[in-house]
């Protein structure tokens, strides 16, 4: 098998917490903090930890505003980070492929 | 490693953007009180009685905007609740579903005020009927799996009927409220009490 596609897996994407941000991101043009908390059964510090490095990475904008005088923050994936995550899934796909063969 | 690591991740990474895309809010008190006040308003219906086809008319429509008030109300109040907008991206996808289907009910009921005749509250019922079904079942692409099968209730519910009329099985003449009362209340107040014991901790809306 050639080992080619998994070297170029993107690291930051691959760690299970940060991948299934990813994923329910990339299905809703926003979420917000609670709904992708309660979805994903992480903790607060958890998912701030992982939002963070993704952040970081330019790949998750993070806007803060107010609904009904209660703080709301709500997250969504940037042109980087929707590209970083469509190459993700085409090389898991490329592997599967390989595998299968 | 597992060699099937890459392929169950492409299921999870499904699973997750599936999930990110349903419609999450409770339906327990939605369908309750949409089955409450289809009750209700049958009751009046048949005991007044409402005969006239504008009476049912106003009646059914009523019982209609109350229903849809309500059931706007329950979800703004779980969003708020649960800190989330409520005019989110599931939401309105369910919106554009139901739409459809109501504007041709709405369309069709009104018909017979306008060309008559209008003693056909039973049919129009049954289209009624048969539309809410269709809205169910579009709507239930973005919404838990059982609400298409709620759809489905009704669509083959009013085939059957349809079919049980044509062979003089059964009549269906001044049925109207029944008709109107057995699905949109009772079948409510049943789904909306499965629901009810099904959803685990999602219906003090």
């Amino acid at each position: 098998m050639n080992p080619e596609p998994f070297l170029q897996l993107d690291r930051v994407i691959h760690e299970k917490g940060r991948l299934a941000i990813m994923s329910m991101l990339a299905a809703s043009p926003e979420l917000s903090f609670t709904e992708l908390r309660d979805a994903l059964a992480m903790t607060d510090g958890n998912l701030t930890t992982h939002i963070r490095a993704l952040q970081q990475e330019g790949y998750v904008a993070v806007a803060k505003s107010f609904q009904n005088r209660r703080p709301l923050t709500t997250c969504s994936l940037t042109a980087a980070g929707r590209k970083a995550f469509d190459e993700y899934i085409n090389l898991l796909e490329q592997i599967v492929r390989q595998t299968k063969k | 490693m597992n060699p099937n690591w890459a392929e169950e991740n492409l299921q999870t990474i499904r699973t997750l953007m599936e999930r990110s895309a349903v419609y999450r809010r409770a339906l327990a008190p939605i369908m309750l009180l949409a089955g409450v006040l289809g009750v209700v308003a049958a009751a009046i219906g048949l005991l007044l009685p409402v005969e006239t086809y504008c009476g049912f008319l106003i009646l059914w429509f009523g019982t209609a905007l109350f229903a849809l008030a309500g059931a706007f109300l329950i979800a703004r109040r779980q969003a708020l609740r649960d800190k989330e907008p409520f005019w989110s991206p599931p939401t309105r996808r369910v919106t554009q579903a139901l739409v459809p289907p109501f504007a041709a009910g709405l369309c069709l009921g009104l018909l017979p005020v306008f060309f008559g005749p209008s003693e056909i509250a039973a049919t129009v019922a049954l289209v009624w009927i048969l539309f809410y079904g269709f809205a169910l079942h579009a709507a239930g692409f973005f919404m838990p799996r059982g609400i298409k099968v709620f759809g489905w209730l009704f669509i083959a519910s009013v085939c059957l009927l349809v079919y049980g009329t044509a062979a003089e099985w059964i009549d269906l003449e001044n049925k109207a409220h029944w008709l109107m009362g057995f699905f949109f209340g009772v079948l409510h107040l049943a789904y909306g009490a499965y629901l009810y014991l099904t959803e685990k901790g999602k219906n003090a809306a």
